[in-house]
């Protein structure tokens, strides 16, 4: 159960080390993963992202996540004090189960991803029915 | 708290404006740690910036629904507050793996240099990012001197 009452407190982005090619900086998404019966569900906080600027891949068994800002800061604001760093985001993910490529879906909603990553048939759990004597 | 009774400006009144702008940012880190002394760091993450018109003040609060974000504004003091709400269903055979999005109420004050215009304030909130364009209040907006001839 969520403590609906706590404060929530801020936590620094975390900066994903890349080889020098890629320009600026890429943060570490902070990720919930939930797994149902039949599908992974894949929640990413992308903050300043729109539906345009993510991009996710499942290449084997490695599923990708990349991000870049949908909107900059205009070029006549002044930063005066900055709390958070602006960059993409960047991160991958290990894939235990078989999952079903092509039913994969995927939703952004307030800077927020919604990745739905159903299990392949194969591997879904069954449950055998056990009839009495 | 006023910010401006610790201020010292440059003695020169036409000295370098990035010294000025050290001194604002020094000011509201130190205000921070005042306020946030023995706790984590306040939410949401803000960053401040300057511009011909006044202030624009973004935050970061993803997956924050804009009916659940509220903004009020007195002065010089601009307050957010709201909750994140994470919802796990919560039936057999589901597991958990990873939980590292936070959820909670939040509540910050971010004190502005100078008094704004509450009421020419824009608020839009996209991608999971709060913007707000507070122009200064007009007794602080630069004003253009006519130059005469003598």
């Amino acid at each position: 159960m969520v403590d609906e009452t706590r404060e929530i407190q801020t936590r620094e982005k975390q900066a994903v080390e890349r080889e020098a090619t890629r320009e600026g900086v890429l943060f570490r998404p902070d990720v919930d993963i939930v797994e149902r019966r039949d599908a992974y569900v894949l929640t990413a906080d992308l903050p300043g992202v729109d539906e345009e600027h993510v991009k996710v891949r499942l290449e084997d068994d490695v599923l990708s996540i990349d991000a870049s800002l949908a909107v900059e800061p205009a070029a006549d604001w002044v930063p005066l004090y900055n709390e958070y760093r602006l960059g993409g985001f960047h991160r991958q993910f290990r894939l235990s189960d078989r999952i079903d490529a092509s039913k994969i879906s995927a939703r952004m909603r307030n800077g927020v991803l919604e990745l739905e990553l159903p299990k392949a048939e194969a591997v879904r759990p069954r449950r055998i029915p056990i009839q009495g004597a | 708290m006023d910010l401006f009774g610790l201020t010292r400006w440059p003695s020169d009144p036409f000295g370098p404006l990035d010294q000025m702008r050290d001194e604002v940012a020094g000011l509201f880190r130190r205000w921070d740690r005042e306020r946030t002394a023995g706790r984590g760091q306040v939410y949401p993450p803000v960053n401040l910036y300057e511009n011909e018109d006044g202030y624009v003040l973004t935050a970061e609060v993803p997956g924050v629904p804009e009916e659940d974000l509220h903004v009020s504004i007195e002065g010089s003091r601009v307050t957010l507050r709201g909750e994140r709400r994470i919802e796990y269903p919560d039936q057999p055979e589901t597991g958990v793996h990873r939980r590292e999005r936070q959820a909670g109420i939040f509540r910050r004050v971010v004190e502005l240099p100078l008094e704004v215009d509450a009421d020419k304030t824009e608020a839009s909130y996209r991608h999971g990012v709060l913007l707000l364009r507070l122009p200064k209040a007009a007794a602080h907006r630069p004003r253009q001197i006519a130059v005469s001839r003598s």
